[in-house]
């Protein structure tokens, strides 16, 4: 009986199947498209964390400004792990995770009954502070030089043990994360909790007043995201080969929001992905023509959020809708002339 | 004990007065327009490096028309670029006004996002004019330097620094307080619509209250070079304690924004003295201390944050 509630859709659709197709091949053709190897790696990561964000700003309406700081807490605590506890990739992966995910719980106790901009405020805020405990506490995180020489540890199964020094290995084990974190937060998002959250971004007093604890949802998702976005700091920390204090700064958390609503995130559970690629692709593709690509890409965000806020994944949707009711209308119209002829 | 205090609370008054600016200029936009401007520190940026190409001939413009203006003394040229920097910068945040009329009336985040894509896209272009590298801001010798007084070393440009942005803000309240474009300006921040149904043109009081807002920035860019010295990200370093004293300050109060500014000046100060690595964290331990209890700060009513 258990199993007649089971629908196969709510954890796996058509785009979740495209995208393990165009990602689970891509160390076989990036090269032939003129990127290389480690650029797909680092989209994959930036993917998993940027996915992670969005159940925060596109489906709960939480916008997060400080994101960046969790994404660096992951990688330290993968590095720190390794350097001082035990040399082992799964526990590595599983400290960074819910490590950052107590991280951000401890934030989400000051945060979590705030909302709009003043939560974009505080959220600032904390990015700032752990942001400067990471510069200044030299000894635990080396400060500005960051934690150098974290290794790619291999990954050990039951059997056998598949070495991942190799970019395009370390690679093809990132995309088994990503396909997992996938699965999971698309399931989640169409579970009732996923209901419930999209219905704080719509209007979180009438949550409450149907008898949600809002504050402990939004304390969940913050958690959870957090916990995503950790995760994504592990595999950052073996991409690098260290745990660096950029990503933790302001603008690189301001560039994740920017990545995801360029994507689409408000509309669409692929718009960070779409968003991730365009980045990165722009990035390499621009960054060879001007040191100034950051200049452009601004305005091009800007652009967007003047006229099309939803984003990529919006004009998609539209296109879609336009499409559809030209067919439609396409399909009336033969109709018309036979009714005019009786 | 206070009393070797003495010269550091100076120069945290004097930091404190000036985040209080930088904050003001903050909350005039977020009363009238319901905008965070995240470009507000960008802003502040580009007015320190204006008045520097108006005052330097290094980091200034190069045009050899410029030669006899370089060679006035810089008590002409000082307070020449200290009007014309906000000038220009207001003349850029209007601009940056127009963009934004498209986000009115929906979701303010947009707003922010795009004053975040405003902040991005000033500091590439001042990095594309004046490079990474670091200015000084060349002041008349007069106000800079040091001198002691009873053992102890004062710095003359923060006590200039803290008189100046005193006469600032008192003349802010007095423009807000005492005359006619004040109490629009007020009555604007208060309720928008009933402002227009009067008459007045709201397309042009928000573009105007979006300019002052942020030539005040410019202001406080411009006397504050000196003490940070001038470089692309400055920006960040002054639009944090701005956020933290409007969040501890509580918006739309002005006295409460200068009161946290003051109280965030002197308890960054006094921490430096002691441990001067930790100075900056404790600003936001003092933010979460008052914010836990006091919701909306310490003088704050309701407003566009909340929502």
């Amino acid at each position: 009986m258990a199993r007649s509630n089971f629908r196969p859709q709510a954890w796996i659709n058509t785009p979740i199947l495209i995208s393990f197709a165009v990602f689970g091949t891509m160390p076989l053709w990036i090269e032939q498209a003129g990127f290389y190897q480690y650029l797909g790696l680092e989209i994959l990561i930036w993917i998993i964390f940027a996915l992670g964000f969005n159940l925060l700003l596109g489906y709960t309406g939480l916008p997060s400004f400080g994101h960046g700081a969790f994404l660096g807490i992951g990688a330290y605590v993968f590095g720190l792990t390794q350097f001082n506890v035990v040399e082992n990739l799964w526990l590595g992966l599983i400290a960074a995770t819910v490590l950052t995910g107590l991280f951000g719980a401890a934030v989400a106790l000051f945060i979590s009954h705030r909302r709009g901009i003043y939560l974009a405020l505080m959220t600032i805020a904390f990015g700032q502070i752990l942001f400067f405990i990471a510069s200044k506490w030299t000894s635990v995180t080396g400060g500005e030089d960051g934690l150098l020489n974290i290794r790619r540890l291999p990954a050990d199964f039951w059997l056998f043990s598949i070495e991942l020094q190799d970019t395009a290995m370390l690679y093809w084990f990132a995309f088994g994360v990503y396909a997992v974190v996938v699965v999971l937060l698309w399931r989640m998002v169409n579970s009732p909790f996923g209901k419930a959250i999209k219905a704080i971004k719509q209007n979180e007093q009438r949550v409450a007043f149907l008898g949600y604890n809002v504050r402990l949802l939004k304390g969940t998702v913050f958690t959870l995201s957090c916990a995503v976005a950790g995760l994504a700091g592990a595999l950052f920390a073996m991409a690098q080969e260290g745990a660096y204090i950029q990503v933790m700064n302001l603008q690189w958390s301001g560039i994740v929001v920017l990545m995801v609503l360029i994507g689409g995130g408000f509309v669409s559970f692929w718009g960070p992905v779409v968003g991730v690629i365009l980045y990165f692709v722009a990035r390499d593709i621009l960054g060879a023509y001007t040191e100034a690509w950051l200049l452009w890409f601004g305005l091009l965000f800007m652009l967007l959020v003047m006229f099309k806020p939803e984003g990529l994944a919006g004009m998609w949707q539209d296109a879609v809708k336009r499409l559809r009711n030209a067919a439609k209308r396409e399909a009336v119209e033969p109709a018309a002339p036979k009714a005019l002829a009786e | 004990m206070l009393y070797e205090l003495l010269p550091h609370i100076l120069n945290g008054l004097a930091l404190g007065l000036l985040f209080a600016l930088v904050a003001l200029g903050f909350m005039l936009i977020i009363g009238v327009m319901e905008i965070i401007n995240l470009a507000h520190g960008s802003l502040f940026a580009l007015g320190a490096y204006v008045a520097m190409a108006i005052l330097a001939p290094d980091g200034g413009i190069p045009l050899s028309a410029m030669e006899p203006w370089y060679d006035l003394s810089p008590w002409i040229r000082y307070p020449v670029s200290l009007i014309v920097a906000p000038v220009v910068v207001a003349g850029v945040g209007m601009g940056l006004e127009v963009c934004l009329r498209r986000t009115y009336g929906k979701d303010p985040l947009y707003g922010l996002l795009l004053t975040f894509g405003a902040a991005l896209v000033l500091e590439e272009i001042i990095r594309e004019i004046w490079g990474p590298s670091e200015y000084f801001l060349p002041i008349p010798r007069e106000i800079s330097g040091g001198f002691i007084f009873e053992d102890l070393i004062y710095s003359t440009y923060r006590i200039f620094a803290a008189a100046f942005s005193v006469a600032m803000i008192g003349l802010l309240w007095l423009f807000l307080n005492r005359t006619p474009y004040g109490a629009v300006i007020k009555a604007g921040a208060h309720d928008s619509e009933m402002v227009r149904a009067l008459g007045y043109n709201l397309r042009i009081l928000r573009m105007l209250v979006f300019g002052f807002g942020t030539a005040l920035a410019a202001i406080a860019g411009v006397i504050m070079a000196p003490i940070w010295g001038i470089r692309p990200v400055v920006g960040v370093d002054a639009v944090i304690p701005a956020f933290v004293v409007i969040v501890l300050g509580g918006v739309g109060s002005f006295w409460g924004a200068v009161t946290a500014g003051v109280l965030v000046g002197l308890v960054v100060a006094i921490t430096a003295a002691f441990l001067t690595d930790w100075s900056l964290l404790s600003m936001y331990l003092l933010l979460l201390a008052v914010v836990t209890f006091r919701s909306r700060g310490l003088a704050g009513k309701a407003s566009v944050l909340e929502r």
